[in-house]
C-alpha cells in the first residue's frame, strides 16, 4: 500500500492569514468571534460570527488571473487564498508561480470541499429591484428584464465545484478532482477521498479540505431558524462557543479554508519536502435518525474514528490528541462524548481534546481549518488550548486545559458530523525519522 | 480488490418514473421536452424544459412522514432509489447496514423563491446599491421556513436516503456539475473495491428547473432558444444545435461486491469495471478545445478495466447539443479510439430527455446497462443535418440492435470536470 503524508498547509481562518498565523494565534488562545462587520447584523438574534481579517483576494492570485476574482464567490475566494498558502508551504513550484512548473499536472489531484453557496444579495437584488411589483417578483418582468442585469457568469459564482475549479486552472492540477458537499462534514471526506486516490495510485499529489462562508444574511438566517445558533452571546463574543461545557449555548458561524497537501511518501522524500505527518487513516460513516440532530447514541460517529483508527492499525488508546467537531449545541455535544465513549472507553481521558471551534467559530464545508491543526499539532508536539471547556457536561472527565500544552503528539485525530447525518474522521500519525 | 456488480436501478426522470416504461420511451425516439409549467417562463429567453409530470412519492415509498419538507430533487432521489432497493431484492433486515453506504452526485434544493424574493425586496429601496439588512432579516426570519432552507443543502437527499434504507456506512456527496453522479458511482465503485463497504448507493438527482437555476443558464447562452419546437430543441451532433435542454430527476443504481451479490443470490445486471477522473484545469467557461482532460479520463478508464478502445461496442456520449461540447467530445473520441472511432456506435439520449445536470450521468449510466440487456442502443433524435466537425455514428434517429457487452458513459462538467465509467456484461 502506498503511504501519504502531508508535505503543506494552508489555511485562512477568524484568527489569520496563513497556517503559520493560524497555529500561532490558535496556541495564543486568541477567539476570533466578534460582532459581524461585514453587513448589519441588528435584525438577527446572533449578531457575532467568525470572520475573516481583511483580504486583497488580487495578493494571492497570479497577475494574469486577477480578471477571473470577479466571478468568484467569498467561499472560492477562501479556497483559493488557501490553496497559494498550502503550495508555497510545501515548496510546489506549480503554473502560479513559474513558467516551468516542477510538477506533473496529470498526477496532482484536488478535492475541495464546499457548502451551499449563498448569492451576493445586493448584486441579485440589484436586478431584482427592475423586475419588482410592490415587494414581489414579477417573472415577466424578470425574464423581459430583470435577468439581464447580472453578469453572464452570474452561476459560475456559485457552482461548488468551483473552488476546485479555479484552484485547478490556478495551479494547472489535471488528476482526479472531486468537490464534496456533505455540509460540515465536506472537507474531511474530501481528504479522506483524495488520501484514497494517491493510495490507490491515481495521484502523487492532492491538494485537499474545503472551504465556505456562511457569515451572511442568507447563512446567518439559515442557522437562526433552525435554532443552532447562540442567541446570549452578543456581549461576550470570546466566551460565546463552549463545547462540551455545561453551559453550552448554541454554535456561532465562521468562514475559512483549511487544504492540506497530501502526498505519496517516496515522492515526498525524493524531492526533500518538509513532512509534517503521516495521513493513516480514513473513515466514513451515516446516521440513520435524523436530518437535524444527531443519532443520541453516537453510533455511527464512534464507528466512523473506529474505522478510521483500525485503517492507520492503529488501537485507541495511542491516540494523543483529539481535535473533535465540538458544536457547542448541547443535545449535539451529548452525542458526540457518547460516540467518543464507545471507541474510547476508558482511554478517553488520555485523549487531550482540543474543541477549537472555541476560537473560530463553525467553519461548516471550511472545517478542513480543524483537519490541519491535527498534523500540525503532530509536528510541533503542541496540543492547542480548549479556552472555553471549563464545567464538562454532566460531570464527565474530560482532558482538557485552557492552556497550551507541550506534549509529545504520536497520534492525533480529527473528527466531525454533519448537519444531516455525515460522519468523517482522519487519523495523522509522526513519521519516524529512521523511515 | 473486490469486483463490483450492479444489482439494482431505478430512475424518476421526465420521460417517465419506472425502468422499463421510460426505456421503451427512449428506444421509440420520443421526447420529453415541453412548454415549462414549474414557473412562469414566458419572457425568458428559453420558454421550454424536460420537467418530470405526474410524480407522486408516494406510489413508491409507503412512509412519507420522514420526507416531508423535502426538494423537488429529494422527493426524485427517494422515488429513484426505493424502484432501485426493490429491484436487487434488498431487505434491510438481513443486511449488516454498518456495511450499506451512498455516495450520490446531488445537486443543490431548489430556492423558497416566494420568501426569498420578498425578503430581499423588501430590505431594497429605490436608489439604494446595499441591502437593508436589518429589513431584510425581518421579512426573512418571518417567511422562510427552516426544514424548506435545511433542504436546499445539498447532502440533503443523501440524508434521506439513509432515513428510507436504513443505510449507516460510508456516505457522501459530489458536486462536480454535470460530472456528479458518474463520478458518484465511480468513487462508490473504488469504496466497495476496498472492501470498505458491502452495497452502496449510487447515483444523483437534481432540479434547476426553477426561476434563478433558468436564468443562470440563459445567462450563459448555454440553453437552447429553440421555443417554437421544443421537441426538436435538444441537437446533440446536429449541425444546427443551439444548447441544451434543461431536464431533472434522479437515477439510482445498486452497487455490491460480487461476494455479497453472490452470497445472497442477487440476479446480477453488469459489471462496473472502469472509472477514470480528471480536471482540464483549463478555464471555467469553456472546455479545453483540445479535449485531452477528457481524452486521459477514457483512456484511463479503459486501463483501469483493462480494455482496449476495440473492445467499446457502445458510447453513451455526454452529447449536451452545445456546440462546443460535441465537436470536443467527438474530437477526444477520436483521439482515444483512432481508427475504431468510426465503428462505435455513441448516442445521446440528452435528444429526447434533456440534461438533467448532476443527475445525468447516472441515468445515462443504467441506459448503457439497459442497452447490454437488450442488446439495443438508443437513438440520438433531431438528428438531421450532419456536421463535418461531428462525424462519427450517433445512431441517428431509430434505434438500434447491436451487439454490446461493454459500453462507456461519459460525462464533463462545468470547470473542466471530466469523468468516464464503463460497465461490462457480467461473466463469471
Amino acid at each position: 500500500m502506498r503511504r501519504v503524508v502531508v508535505t503543506g498547509v494552508g489555511v485562512i481562518a477568524p484568527i489569520g492569514i496563513g497556517a503559520k498565523s493560524f497555529w500561532e494565534n490558535l496556541l495564543a488562545g486568541k477567539v476570533g468571534i466578534k460582532r459581524i462587520e461585514s453587513f448589519d447584523p441588528s435584525g438577527l438574534p446572533c449578531q457575532i460570527a467568525g470572520e475573516c481579517p481583511a483580504y486583497k483576494i488580487g495578493d494571492f492570485v497570479p497577475k494574469s488571473y486577477r480578471k477571473a476574482t470577479k466571478v468568484m464567490a467569498r467561499d472560492i475566494e477562501l479556497a483559493v487564498i488557501a490553496a497559494d498558502d498550502a503550495m508555497k508551504d510545501a515548496g510546489l513550484q506549480t503554473k502560479a508561480y513559474t513558467e516551468s512548473p516542477q510538477i506533473k499536472p496529470e498526477r496532482f489531484g484536488c478535492n475541495i470541499g464546499a457548502g451551499l453557496i449563498n448569492a451576493q444579495l445586493d448584486e441579485l437584488t440589484s436586478a431584482m429591484h427592475i423586475a419588482r411589483e410592490g415587494n414581489k417578483l414579477d417573472l415577466h418582468k424578470w425574464g423581459r428584464d430583470g435577468m439581464q442585469q447580472l453578469t453572464p457568469l452570474w452561476l459560475l459564482k456559485y457552482l461548488p465545484n468551483m473552488l476546485a475549479c479555479h484552484v485547478t486552472i490556478i495551479h494547472e492540477l489535471k488528476g482526479p478532482s472531486n468537490t464534496i458537499t456533505c455540509a460540515d462534514a465536506s472537507s474531511h471526506l474530501a481528504i479522506g477521498e483524495a488520501f484514497r486516490t494517491i493510495q490507490r495510485g491515481n495521484a502523487d499529489l492532492a491538494i485537499c479540505g474545503g472551504g465556505e462562508s456562511k457569515v451572511n444574511p442568507m447563512g446567518m438566517a439559515r442557522h437562526t431558524l433552525l435554532k443552532r445558533l447562540n442567541e446570549t452571546g452578543n456581549d461576550s463574543p470570546e466566551r460565546s462557543v463552549r463545547p462540551f461545557d455545561e453551559d453550552a449555548a448554541g454554535m456561532v458561524n465562521g468562514e475559512g479554508a483549511g487544504l492540506l497537501i497530501l502526498e505519496e511518501y517516496e515522492h515526498a522524500k525524493a524531492r526533500g519536502a518538509k513532512i509534517y505527518a503521516e495521513l493513516a487513516g480514513f473513515g466514513a460513516s451515516q446516521d440513520s435518525y435524523s436530518v437535524t440532530e444527531p443519532d443520541p447514541s453516537g453510533h455511527s460517529y464512534g464507528r466512523a474514528i473506529g474505522k478510521a483508527l483500525a485503517d492507520a492499525d492503529l488501537p485507541p488508546n495511542a491516540v494523543d490528541l483529539l481535535i473533535p467537531c465540538g458544536l457547542a449545541i448541547k443535545s449535539h455535544d451529548a452525542a458526540e462524548l457518547n460516540g467518543l465513549a464507545a471507541v474510547f472507553g476508558n482511554a478517553l481521558d488520555r485523549v487531550a481534546l482540543a474543541p477549537i471551534k472555541s476560537q473560530i467559530g463553525n467553519l461548516a464545508a471550511g472545517s478542513g481549518v480543524e483537519a490541519c491543526a491535527a498534523p500540525l499539532a503532530v509536528h510541533h508536539n503542541t496540543i492547542p488550548p480548549a479556552v472555553n471547556t471549563r464545567k464538562p457536561i454532566g460531570g464527565r472527565k474530560l482532558n482538557v486545559s485552557p492552556e497550551v500544552r507541550e506534549k509529545q503528539v504520536n497520534v492525533a485525530v480529527s473528527s466531525v458530523y454533519s448537519l444531516g447525518g455525515q460522519n468523517a474522521a482522519l487519523v495523522f500519525k509522526k513519521v519516524a525519522s529512521s523511515q | 480488490m473486490h469486483r463490483v456488480v450492479i444489482t439494482g436501478m431505478g430512475w424518476i426522470t421526465p420521460m417517465g418514473h419506472s425502468i422499463d416504461a421510460v426505456w421503451k420511451r427512449l428506444l421509440n425516439g420520443e421526447s420529453g421536452i415541453a412548454r415549462t409549467t414549474i414557473f412562469d417562463a414566458g419572457t425568458f429567453p428559453t420558454t421550454f424544459s424536460a420537467e418530470v409530470k405526474d410524480y407522486d412519492l408516494a406510489n413508491h415509498i409507503t412512509d412519507t412522514r420522514k420526507h416531508e419538507a423535502v426538494g423537488r430533487n429529494t422527493r426524485f432521489a427517494l422515488g429513484a432509489c426505493a424502484q432501485a432497493w426493490k429491484m436487487a431484492g434488498l431487505d434491510a433486515e438481513k443486511l449488516d447496514l454498518d456495511r450499506v453506504g451512498i455516495y450520490l452526485g446531488s445537486g443543490e434544493g431548489s430556492l423558497d423563491f416566494d420568501a426569498y424574493t420578498t425578503a430581499a425586496l423588501s430590505g431594497w429601496k429605490d436608489g439604494e446599491t446595499k441591502l437593508d439588512s436589518v429589513k431584510w432579516a425581518e421579512i426573512a426570519l418571518e417567511r422562510m421556513n427552516a426544514m424548506r432552507e435545511l433542504e436546499q443543502e445539498p447532502n440533503m437527499p443523501l440524508s434521506h436516503l439513509a432515513l428510507l434504507t436504513g443505510a449507516r456506512g460510508p456516505a457522501l456527496n459530489c458536486l462536480t456539475a454535470c460530472a456528479a453522479s458518474t463520478q458518484a458511482i465511480g468513487e462508490a465503485t473504488e469504496i466497495l473495491r476496498r472492501g470498505d463497504a458491502d452495497v452502496m448507493i449510487g447515483g444523483g438527482a437534481h432540479s434547476m428547473i426553477h426561476p434563478f437555476g433558468v436564468t443562470g443558464f440563459n445567462r450563459l447562452t448555454a440553453l437552447s432558444t429553440l421555443n417554437e419546437n421544443p421537441p426538436q430543441a435538444s441537437r446533440p451532433f446536429d449541425m444546427q444545435r443551439g444548447g441544451f435542454v434543461l431536464g431533472e430527476g434522479a437515477g439510482m443504481v445498486i452497487l455490491e461486491t460480487l461476494e455479497h451479490a453472490r452470497h445472497r443470490g442477487a440476479t446480477i445486471l453488469a459489471e462496473v469495471v472502469g472509472y477514470g477522473s480528471t480536471a482540464d484545469a483549463f478555464r471555467i467557461t469553456d472546455q479545453d478545445p483540445e479535449g485531452m482532460g477528457a481524452v486521459v479520463a477514457m483512456t484511463e478508464a479503459l486501463a483501469d478495466a483493462k480494455l482496449t478502445p476495440r473492445d467499446v461496442h457502445y458510447i453513451n456520449a455526454h452529447g449536451t447539443g452545445t456546440r462546443e461540447n460535441d465537436g470536443n467530445e467527438t474530437t477526444a473520441i477520436k483521439k482515444v479510439f483512432g481508427d475504431d472511432a468510426k465503428n462505435v456506435p455513441i448516442s445521446s439520449i440528452k435528444s429526447m430527455m434533456g440534461h438533467l445536470i448532476a443527475a445525468a450521468g447516472s441515468v445515462e449510466m443504467i441506459c448503457c446497462v439497459l442497452a447490454i440487456r437488450d442488446q439495443m442502443l438508443p437513438p440520438t433524435t433531431n438528428y438531421q443535418n450532419p456536421d463535418p466537425e461531428c462525424d462519427l455514428d450517433y445512431v441517428p434517429n431509430k434505434a438500434r440492435p447491436a451487439k454490446v457487452d461493454v459500453a462507456l458513459s461519459n460525462s464533463f462538467g462545468f470547470g473542466g470536470q471530466n469523468d468516464t465509467i464503463i460497465v461490462k456484461r457480467f461473466v463469471a
